[in-house]
């Protein structure tokens, strides 16, 4: 009788929990709208925010709270750190995307006309020179600019050289070496830094050689062609010799390819090296250092005639799109869009993306006085129309193969001929994304 | 009561593993039929269409060289890897059944690596060959520790090995240790009798008595090793210059990095049937060596 009795127990709680999996798959959609309505009170508009900056994610989430409140419309803030294209695929299968996602431009060109609505009559528009069309439609709304190039240590320069540290000084890498050897002699032994992830080797320097050509879709081309011959570009080779003054002035020289970033951003920060190629998103990983006073970001050193060396490159970084499924319903759409106009034109909002995220704006309309110092010499260099603009059309696969390729010159594996050589097979095999 | 009817077999069926059977459909056999079906396509991962293309991912599948070097990287690393598990855990395992004082603090010891995640362990490790044996190097001046062994191609394979063996090794030796338990006294002591030496006793009676247990161990590090992805993820992210990408981390790339969901998928079809000939294999010929006492 007993045994029956736990039989029947076991079957029903199997049995019990079976359905409870099955319900809720179904219920899922609805049960995420739900969400959104539990901290509201509004008008019951509930709109979800997909997040890819994690330093900007905690000041997200408060201002949701506060937007939320004022507005009577919901604002949820998701982040992920997955890759941005595979967390917006499981969301996609799911039938569940965010309302307002936002990703890396080039994800703008595959996603868009397939899942973003078009924004070309938004009142933003006019204010910036760095939204994304595809086929003629606005579909992205750029969050910020950012840009890569040198980052320094003023304060750690000036206590060795005794004088004032003018970045436009040391344009060429002959200057630039010059004043690492008086830095060497005045006791920073090693007073450069290089960070070894394939992201930042080939993702955001060796895109440099190619973004620096005097036309940048014609090299591609080219290189695609197998008709580059980049042993002999001028381009590539101003920049590999500026790279291969930093590898010899490397902290890490050494070990180059072991080196943790967030050593090697300590050290910058601290002052322990002067230089290291960056972008203005590496200050959020300085600032939790002991970081010296004077910082800034400046254009890479090259031996060349054709002004590339006084500019960094960046532009537009991150993009906001709206989704056009079913899943989404024109009111949600429509608060999405308040939304992107209230970080333009509202006061509140520019605080927020100025003050709050820190980030450099991508519209003309809005000051930002209080930026931190890498993100000022940022915003100094697009005010001045300096930045030359981001190739947005890498294959995905490029930052991963190259990046090895770059590391291995790095390691001292290969040379310069064997590095030019397996750039160009890799770009035989592969294509740019189409635009 | 007929108990010989197909009517009476399938509800005796439905209510015993009819729950267990619709399950397993649902989080295995159907994902996997549907996992089947995209390696037809040429799906990106996020889009509403997904053209059909017959073969043309099992024809990128054989044309992409690095896969099948990350293919024989895995081999490599398996078959060094589950010999040295084995071993270590086996060794372990005789020792903390030879009857040492506090063996069962040590049991629980040995075992506690394979409670931290792999994720967690694989950070873990990295400071350890990154920060630590480099420091002990320097202030040694022990040359072959004072660079990271992460950073040469090599070195980052013996890392990896490192830590599955210690990962693993405690784990296995649970199992072997059940294996000793369970060879009779009566047997043992008839060795004794017969003159066998501590060495002799356990290789001509232990292991032949034991060999279930090898066979589980080996299909459960068999497999782990094949499908290695947490451990190479976060103590070698494949580097350095994606020498040490293995299988599984191959296969996530290509799905979701380069976004080529399709050859990812054919991909992982090919691991999974190399994974699984190997493991069924290696359960028949186990199985065949079993003897019973």
């Amino acid at each position: 009788m007993k045994k029956k009795l736990l039989a029947t127990m076991l079957v029903t709680a199997m049995a019990v929990s079976a359905t409870a999996c099955g319900g809720g798959g179904s219920d899922a959609p609805a049960s995420s709208d739900g969400e959104g309505g539990g901290s509201s009170g509004g008008s019951g508009t509930a709109i979800t925010i997909f997040n890819s900056k994690s330093e900007i994610q905690d000041q997200f989430v408060q201002m949701a709270e506060k937007y939320s409140a004022e507005k009577g419309v919901d604002v949820e803030v998701y982040y992920s750190n997955d890759t941005v294209a595979a967390h917006l695929a499981t969301r996609y299968s799911a039938n569940d995307p965010y309302t307002l996602s936002m990703v890396d431009a080039k994800d703008i060109y595959s996603l868009g006309p397939e899942h973003a609505i078009d924004l070309s009559d938004q009142e933003w528009v006019q204010n910036t020179d760095y939204a994304i069309s595809v086929d003629g439609k606005v579909m992205g709304f750029p969050v910020c600019i950012e840009a890569r190039g040198l980052m320094y240590n003023a304060t750690a320069i000036e206590a060795i050289t005794g004088e004032e540290f003018k970045p436009e000084d040391y344009a060429t890498v002959d200057a630039f070496q010059g004043l690492l050897d008086k830095l060497v002699a005045g006791g920073m032994e090693t007073p450069t830094g290089i960070m070894k992830e394939d992201w930042s080797l080939a993702g955001h320097f060796l895109s440099e050689t190619y973004e620096e050509q005097p036309d940048v879709e014609a090299y591609i081309t080219q290189l695609h062609e197998g008709t580059a011959d980049l042993i002999n570009n001028e381009k590539f080779n101003a920049k590999m010799d500026y790279f291969d003054t930093m590898m010899k002035y490397n902290f890490a020289a050494g070990s180059a390819i072991a080196t943790e970033r967030e050593v090697a951003e300590q050290k910058l920060a601290e002052g322990e090296i002067a230089f290291m190629f960056g972008g203005n998103w590496d200050w959020s990983m300085l600032s939790a250092y002991d970081y010296s006073e004077k910082m800034g970001m400046m254009a890479v050193p090259q031996n060349t005639s054709d002004g590339t060396n006084a500019k960094m490159e960046g532009g537009g970084s991150k993009y906001f799109f709206i989704d056009s499924s079913e899943s989404t319903s024109e009111e949600q759409r429509q608060a999405a869009k308040d939304f992107l106009n209230w970080l333009v034109l509202d006061e509140e909002g520019n605080k927020f993306l100025t003050e709050d995220c820190n980030l450099v704006p991508a519209y003309s309309n809005i000051s930002a006085e209080a930026l931190d110092p890498l993100s000022t010499s940022v915003k100094t260099f697009a005010d001045a129309g300096n930045l030359i603009p981001n190739y947005d059309y890498l294959p995905d696969d490029h930052y991963s193969i190259c990046g090895a390729s770059m590391q291995k010159y790095l390691a001292g594996q290969i040379d310069r001929a064997g590095l030019a050589t397996e750039i160009e097979n890799y770009w035989k095999s592969t294509a740019p994304v189409e635009h | 009561m007929n108990t010989n009817t197909a009517s009476y077999k399938c509800k005796q069926y439905m209510m015993f593993a009819g729950v267990t059977t619709v399950v397993f459909a649902a989080v295995v056999i159907v994902p996997f039929l549907y996992g089947l079906y995209l390696t037809f396509t040429s799906w990106d991962g996020v889009s509403k269409s997904k053209p059909f293309v017959a073969l043309a991912n099992y024809a990128a599948t054989f044309a992409d060289s690095a896969y099948w070097q990350a293919l024989g990287r895995t081999v490599i690393y398996s078959v060094i890897a589950v010999i040295l598990v084995n071993v270590v855990a086996f060794i372990l395992a005789f020792l903390v059944t030879s009857g040492v004082k506090g063996q069962n603090f040590f049991r629980a010891g040995f075992f506690i690596p394979n409670l931290i995640g792999g994720i967690v362990l694989g950070y873990i490790w990295k400071f350890v060959f990154n920060r630590a044996f480099v420091a002990l190097g320097e202030s040694l001046s022990v040359g072959a520790l004072s660079t990271s062994w992460l950073s040469t191609t090599n070195g980052a394979m013996l890392c990896l090995i490192i830590v599955s063996v210690w990962q693993y090794a405690g784990y296995m030796m649970l199992i072997y240790v059940a294996g000793f338990m369970s060879v009779s006294a009566d047997v043992l002591e008839a060795a004794k009798i017969d003159g066998c030496t501590n060495l002799q006793t356990i290789w001509n009676i232990s292991v032949p008595l034991m060999v279930s247990s090898f066979v589980q161990c080996l299909f459960l590090t068999i497999t782990r090793c094949f499908m290695v992805y947490d451990v190479n993820l976060s103590l070698t992210k494949g580097e350095p210059f994606n020498s040490s990408v293995m299988a599984a981390m191959h296969v996530y790339n290509q799905a979701f990095t380069y976004k080529n969901y399709g050859t990812g998928q054919a991909e992982a079809l090919i691991l999974f049937v190399v994974c699984a000939v190997v493991g069924v294999l290696q359960v028949y010929v186990g199985k065949k060596a079993e003897v019973s006492a």
